[in-house]
C-alpha cells in the first residue's frame, strides 16, 4: 500500500469506522440509561419544570449564574476555549478530506488554528492547575490525566496538520491516527461526559424548576462585586 | 459504638455483601447520571463549607461523592471493569472502607446541595449522599443519634418521643396561654377540628422546647381570623426518613400526616417554620408514601405572606427596630424555592432589614443540616465548618438573625456562641407576632397566670444549679417573683447534695459546671430512686454539650432552654413541666 493510499484510508474508511463504533457505543449508553427509572415528584408544581430545564441547559452560557464561575471567571474562559478547540479540531478532520478548499482560505485556516491554539493553552493550564491543586489531585484518576494529555496532544497535532491540508502529507497521518484512537477511546473515558451532560442538566433542571428554584431568583450575589463561591 | 435499630448486627463479610446488594437497588436514572457525568473539574470544591473552613482535600463535594462513584464504576463502567486502576474504581472490602464511607456520609456533608446548584454538570451530591446513608443505615452503620430519632419516629410517631398525653396536655396548656396572650378568652388552639381551613403541623421542638414559636403562630392566625386546627396525631412535620435515607420511615411519617388531613377534611396543610419538615412534607413524602394528595401543602411563610398581602394582618415594624438579617434554610431556599416570601414578610415587620450575601439559593448552610444536630460525635467538625456561616453573619452587623427553621435556629445558636457573635436568633413568625397590631379585644375576663405553687399557698421549690452567679440570681428572682422558693447550687456536687437534702419540685440544671458536670449530675439524679422523679429543665449556654445529657441511657429531661434566657421562656417551660395552667 502506498503512503497516499494509507492516508486516504485513515482520512476516510478508518474515520468512518471509528465514528460508527463511537456512535454505536453512545447509542448503547443512552439506551441503558433510558432503561432506568427517572426520579419524579408526585406533588403539584411550585414553579415551571420546563422553564427550569431550559434554564438548566442554558447555564452553560450563563456563567454569572454559577457562584463557582462568578468567582473564577478565568476557569470559564478556559472551559470555553478548551471546548471550542475540540469543535474546531473535529471540524478539521472533516474539512481536510472533504473540503480542503475551505482550509485554503487564509481567514478560515487562521480562525481554526487560533481556536485550537487557545484550547491548547487552556488545556495545558488546566493540567497544571490539576497538578498544583491538592483538592484536585485528591480526586484525579489516570483517566483524568490521560484524557487531558490526549486532548492537548490532539490540539498540537491539529495545529501541525491544518497547514498540511492541501498536501495530505506531513503530520496528517499521525493526526488522523490519533483521531481514530480518540473516537474509539472516548466512549470509555470521562470525555464522553458531553453525552450525559444534556440528560443530567435536563433532569436537575426539571427537578429545580418544579420546585421554583430554577430559574434562580435575582439578588443572591452581592451587587456589583464578585462573591465568594 | 454502633447501635443498630434498622438492622441486626451482622459479621463484616455479610455487611459488605449486603452493602453491595443494596447499592444496586439505589440505581435509577438520576443516580446513574450523578455518578457518570462528573468530570472532576473541581468547580464544586469552593461551594462546600466543610472545605472552605478546613481546606482539607478530603472534604470537597467531589471527593466525598467519588467514594460512591468508585463503587458504582466498579460494576457499571465498561473501562473500570477491565482496568479499575484507570478510573479509581474500587469495591468496599474492609472495615476501614466502611468507616471511611460512614465518616463521609454522616460526618462531612449536611446534604445542603450548595455544590449541586454550582456544578456545571448537574451532579446531585445530596442524592448520592442520601443513597449512601440509606445503605449504611440499613446495615447498621448509622450514628446513634440518628438511629434514636428514627426509632422515636417509628415507635412514638414524632422525633422527640413526645407521648400523646404530653402533646395534648401541652397544646391545651398553650391554648390557655394563647388566650392570655391575645387577651381574648375565646381564642383557642383547637385539636382535630373537622373541615377547618388549615391543619397546622409543627416540629416537635416547638411542643417540647420552643412553645413560644407555636404561640406566635397561634397569635398570627388569630389576628388573621384563620379557621385552623392542629391534629391529635400526625402532627410532626419533620421526617428523619429524609436524612437517614429510610424511605419506609419517610412514607410512614408522611402517611400519618396526610391521612389525618384527609380524615379531618381540611382545606390545606400548613407546615410550621421547619426547613426539612417542609421539604419532606411538601415534596418527598408523597413520593415515598406513593400518595397523590387532594389538598395543597404550604409553608407558614407562604401563609404569613398571604396574610400581609391580603391585609388580613396589620403589622407595626417599629416593634422590631434593630438590624435584622435572614438566613435561607437550605431545604427552603435551595430545595423548595421559598426565598421571597420571608423577605416580603420581614420587610413589613422590621425597620432595618440587612441582606446577607450570598443568599437565597446560594446561601451557605447553617452547618447543622442533614440531621447533623443529632450526631454529637461530629459536633467539633460541624462547628469548625460553621466558620463560613459565622463570617457571613458577622459581616451583616445585624443583631438578630431570623430564619424559618428550628434546626437552623439551634445550629445558628451554637455557632453564634462558638464564634462570639453576640447575635440573637428568631423565627419569622416570632418577629411577625411581635409586630402584630391585634384586632379590637372583646371585653371579657382574661385568665391570669397561676403562681408557681403546688397548691394554694404552697410554693414550688426550685433548685437552680448553675456556676454563673448572674444566672443563679436571675433565675431564682424570676421563680420567687412568681411565688416559688428557690435554692441555688454553684456546682454539680452541691446540686446533688441539695437535691438529696431539699427534695425540690423541679431542678434547672446547667451543663458546663465545675465538679460534676451537668451530664453526670443528671445521670445520678435519674439513677437514684429518691430523685429520679424530680423533673429537670436543662438551661445551658453550650448546646454542643447536649450529647452529655441526651446520649445518656436514661430518660430525657423534661425541658431544655438555651441561654440567654428570657423570663418569658423560663416561666413557660417551668409551667409546662409542672403542668401549671391558668
Ligand atoms: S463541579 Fe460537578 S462535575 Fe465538577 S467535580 Fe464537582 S461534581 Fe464533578
Ligand atoms: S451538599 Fe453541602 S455539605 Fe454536602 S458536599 Fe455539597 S456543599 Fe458540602
Amino acid at each position: 500500500m502506498t503512503y497516499d493510499r494509507f492516508v486516504e484510508l485513515l482520512e476516510n474508511e478508518i474515520q468512518i469506522a471509528a465514528l460508527a463504533f463511537m456512535a454505536t457505543l453512545y447509542a448503547v449508553k443512552v439506551w441503558r440509561l433510558m432503561q432506568l427509572n427517572p426520579v419524579t415528584d408526585r406533588t403539584p408544581d411550585r414553579g415551571d419544570p420546563d422553564a427550569g430545564a431550559r434554564y438548566s441547559l442554558m447555564l452553560v452560557a450563563m456563567p454569572w449564574e454559577l457562584a463557582s464561575y462568578r468567582s473564577h471567571p478565568i476557569k470559564y474562559a478556559e472551559f470555553v476555549a478548551f471546548h471550542l478547540a475540540i469543535a474546531a479540531a473535529i471540524l478539521s478532520t472533516f474539512l481536510i478530506p472533504y473540503a480542503p478548499g475551505l482550509l485554503a482560505i487564509p481567514a478560515v485556516k487562521a480562525l481554526l488554528m487560533l481556536l485550537i491554539a487557545a484550547g491548547l493553552v487552556s488545556g495545558v493550564s488546566r493540567l497544571l492547575k490539576r497538578l498544583a491543586s491538592p483538592a484536585l489531585r485528591a480526586v484525579s484518576t489516570v483517566d483524568d490525566y490521560f484524557s487531558i494529555l490526549l486532548l492537548d496532544a490532539y490540539y498540537v497535532l491539529a495545529l501541525l496538520a491544518i497547514p498540511d491540508a492541501a498536501t495530505h502529507r506531513g503530520s496528517i497521518a499521525v493526526f488522523f491516527g490519533l483521531t481514530a484512537f480518540f473516537l474509539c477511546y472516548v466512549p470509555f473515558s470521562k470525555i464522553c461526559h458531553y453525552l450525559l451532560w444534556p440528560f443530567a442538566r435536563y433532569y436537575i433542571g426539571k427537578h429545580f424548576g418544579k420546585r421554583g428554584v430554577y430559574p434562580k431568583k435575582a439578588g443572591s450575589a452581592r451587587p456589583g462585586r464578585a462573591m465568594a463561591a | 459504638m454502633t447501635t443498630v435499630f434498622a438492622a441486626e448486627p451482622m459479621p463484616l463479610e455479610e455487611k459488605i455483601a449486603k452493602f453491595h446488594e443494596l447499592f444496586e437497588t439505589k440505581i435509577n436514572r438520576n443516580f446513574c447520571l450523578s455518578n457518570g457525568a462528573c468530570v472532576h473539574c473541581g468547580l464544586c470544591i469552593e461551594s462546600c463549607h466543610y472545605y472552605m473552613a478546613t481546606k482539607d482535600p478530603k472534604t470537597t463535594p467531589v471527593y466525598k461523592t467519588d467514594a460512591i462513584r468508585r463503587i458504582y464504576k466498579s460494576r457499571h463502567d465498561w473501562l473500570s471493569r477491565v482496568v479499575p486502576f484507570w478510573t479509581g474504581a474500587a469495591r468496599v472490602r474492609t472495615r476501614e472502607d466502611l468507616d471511611r464511607l460512614r465518616d463521609i456520609a454522616w460526618g462531612s456533608c449536611t446534604m445542603c446541595r450548595r455544590c449541586t446548584i454550582n456544578c456545571p454538570m448537574g451532579i446531585d451530591t445530596a442524592l448520592l449522599i442520601r443513597s449512601l446513608r440509606a445503605i449504611l443505615y440499613a446495615i447498621g452503620e448509622a450514628p446513634e443519634g440518628v438511629v434514636q430519632v428514627c426509632k422515636d419516629q417509628y415507635e412514638i410517631g414524632n422525633q422527640m418521643g413526645v407521648s400523646d398525653e404530653d402533646y395534648i396536655e401541652t397544646i391545651e396548656w398553650l391554648s390557655e396561654e394563647h388566650a392570655t396572650d391575645v387577651g381574648d378568652p375565646r381564642a383557642k388552639i383547637l385539636l382535630d377540628k373537622k373541615g377547618a381551613n388549615v391543619m397546622y403541623v409543627v416540629n416537635p421542638r416547638e411542643v417540647k422546647y420552643a412553645p413560644l414559636t407555636l404561640l406566635a403562630a397561634a397569635k398570627i392566625m388569630y389576628a388573621a381570623g384563620e379557621d385552623w386546627t392542629m391534629p391529635r396525631s400526625g402532627w410532626d412535620n419533620t421526617n428523619f426518613g429524609l436524612f437517614a435515607g429510610d424511605d419506609k420511615l419517610g412514607a410512614k411519617m408522611g402517611r400519618a400526616l396526610y391521612e389525618k388531613a384527609q380524615q379531618l377534611g381540611v382545606k390545606k396543610v400548613v407546615v410550621s417554620e421547619c426547613g426539612h419538615g417542609f421539604r419532606a412534607t411538601r415534596w418527598e413524602a408523597p413520593n415515598w408514601a406513593k400518595m397523590d394528595l387532594g389538598f395543597p401543602i404550604e409553608s407558614f411563610l407562604e401563609t404569613m405572606a398571604a396574610y400581609v398581602r391580603d391585609g388580613r394582618i396589620r403589622l407595626n415594624p417599629a416593634c422590631n427596630g434593630v438590624a435584622v438579617t435572614y438566613h435561607d434554610p437550605c431545604n427552603l431556599g435551595r430545595s423548595s424555592g421559598l426565598t421571597e416570601e420571608p423577605r416580603y414578610v420581614l420587610q413589613h415587620c422590621v425597620t432595618n432589614f440587612v441582606e446577607m450575601y450570598p443568599n437565597r439559593a446560594d446561601n451557605w448552610c447553617c452547618s447543622g443540616g442533614g440531621g447533623a444536630m443529632s450526631m454529637s460525635e461530629y459536633t467539633g467538625r460541624r462547628l469548625e465548618a460553621a466558620k463560613i456561616k459565622a463570617d457571613q453573619l458577622r459581616e451583616t452587623g445585624a443583631q438578630i438573625v431570623v430564619t424559618a427553621c428550628h434546626n437552623c435556629i439551634d445550629a445558628l445558636g451554637d455557632l453564634i456562641k462558638r464564634y462570639k457573635l453576640g447575635m440573637k436568633t428568631a423565627t419569622v413568625g416570632e418577629l411577625v407576632a411581635k409586630a402584630l397590631v391585634l384586632p379590637e379585644r372583646p371585653e371579657a375576663a382574661v385568665p391570669v397566670q397561676k403562681p408557681l405553687e403546688k397548691a394554694p399557698g404552697v410554693p414550688v421549690k426550685v433548685l437552680v444549679a448553675d456556676d454563673d452567679a448572674d444566672t443563679r440570681v436571675f433565675l431564682s428572682a424570676i421563680c420567687e417573683d412568681n411565688g416559688a422558693v428557690a435554692v441555688t447550687a454553684r456546682n454539680g456536687n452541691e446540686a446533688l447534695e441539695l437535691a438529696r437534702s431539699e427534695k425540690p419540685d423541679i431542678i434547672t440544671l446547667d451543663i458546663d459546671m465545675p465538679g460534676k458536670h451537668g451530664g453526670e449530675v443528671y445521670e445520678c439524679l435519674k439513677k437514684e430512686d429518691a430523685l429520679k422523679n424530680i423533673p429537670v429543665c436543662i438551661v445551658t449556654g453550650q448546646p454542643k454539650l447536649r450529647g452529655l445529657i441526651y446520649d445518656l441511657e436514661v430518660p430525657h429531661p423534661e425541658g431544655y432552654v438555651d441561654k440567654p434566657i428570657t423570663e418569658e421562656t423560663i416561666l413557660l417551660n417551668l409551667r409546662l413541666i409542672l403542668n401549671l395552667r391558668q
